[in-house]
């Protein structure tokens, strides 16, 4: 069970890496949500290697259920910005948000 | 290789796909099918509840979500066009960083699993979920409510005689 657990966790810190690694190179706010995404499925899987290891999958699932409501919103408010950066300045260019002040 | 491993592996494939996907309606269906993946991954680890949610809301709905983002702004120019090479280097980097994960992260694993048996009281997940957890339903709730909120702030109103 632990090798499988140290195993588990090896490819979640991969899968945290990529999600990282796309939030940094990346100007477009769309492919910024997509790193963020990935990086939260790092971290469900986390909450779920760590149920399962501790014998405790009902709090895990509680959990993990309460961070996908959350990813829901936070992709939905992060689209609805996309959109309206779009709608002014015709791109989606991350640097172009400071546009949207006031 | 197990079926265990064998789902985390493609999990982390379809991760690095959704990324080096030079179209961003292919790293759209590349970001549903590592969702799909986490929820076969859900399913082996007898979490059904988890599974289903993931399943329904973030391969659906927000796959749903992203492709409408991503037909609104297809035509334009994406801002990540040029500079293709720093998406292209990511198997390297991530190749790096598994060298220096497999040598650092096992000094953690002690630590993280000695840390994780503070909780041992396994309860079904009705319990769990409405009594133990209940302040997390009013904020599941609350967190729905703000978003509604900056989605109506983002868009106002239009006055038509302004």
């Amino acid at each position: 069970m632990t090798n499988s657990f140290a195993l588990d966790w090896y490819f979640i810190a991969l899968i945290l890496f990529i999600g990282l690694y796309c939030m940094l190179v990346s100007r477009s706010l769309l492919r910024q949500l997509i790193g963020l995404e990935i990086m939260s499925k790092a971290g469900l899987l986390a909450v779920i290697s760590s149920g399962a290891f501790t014998n405790n999958l009902s709090l895990a699932q509680a959990v993990i259920i309460t961070m996908i409501v959350i990813e829901v919103v936070v992709v939905a408010a992060g689209l609805a910005l996309l959109a309206k950066n779009f709608r002014i300045n015709k791109s989606v260019d991350i640097w172009d948000l400071k546009g949207l002040k006031g | 290789m197990t079926y265990h491993t064998l789902l985390f592996m493609l999990t982390t494939i379809c991760a690095g796909a959704a990324v080096m996907a030079g179209d961003l309606l292919i790293g759209a269906i590349m970001l549903a099918l590592v969702s799909i993946g986490a929820s076969l991954i859900l399913f082996d680890f007898m979490a059904p509840w988890a599974a289903v949610f993931e399943l329904s809301v973030c391969a659906g709905l927000i796959t749903v979500l992203f492709v409408g983002a991503v037909s609104l702004v297809r035509a334009s120019e994406d801002a990540d066009a040029r500079g293709r090479v720093k998406f292209l280097v990511l198997p390297l980097a991530v190749a790096g960083a598994a060298i220096v994960l497999w040598f650092t992260l096992p000094a953690f694993f002690g630590a993280l699993s000695s840390g994780a048996v503070s909780a041992s009281v396994n309860n079904p997940i009705g319990i769990t979920l409405w009594d133990i957890r209940r302040p997390d339903l009013l904020g599941q709730t609350a967190m729905l409510a703000a978003g509604v909120f900056v989605i109506k702030s983002i868009f106002p109103r239009r006055n038509k005689f302004k």
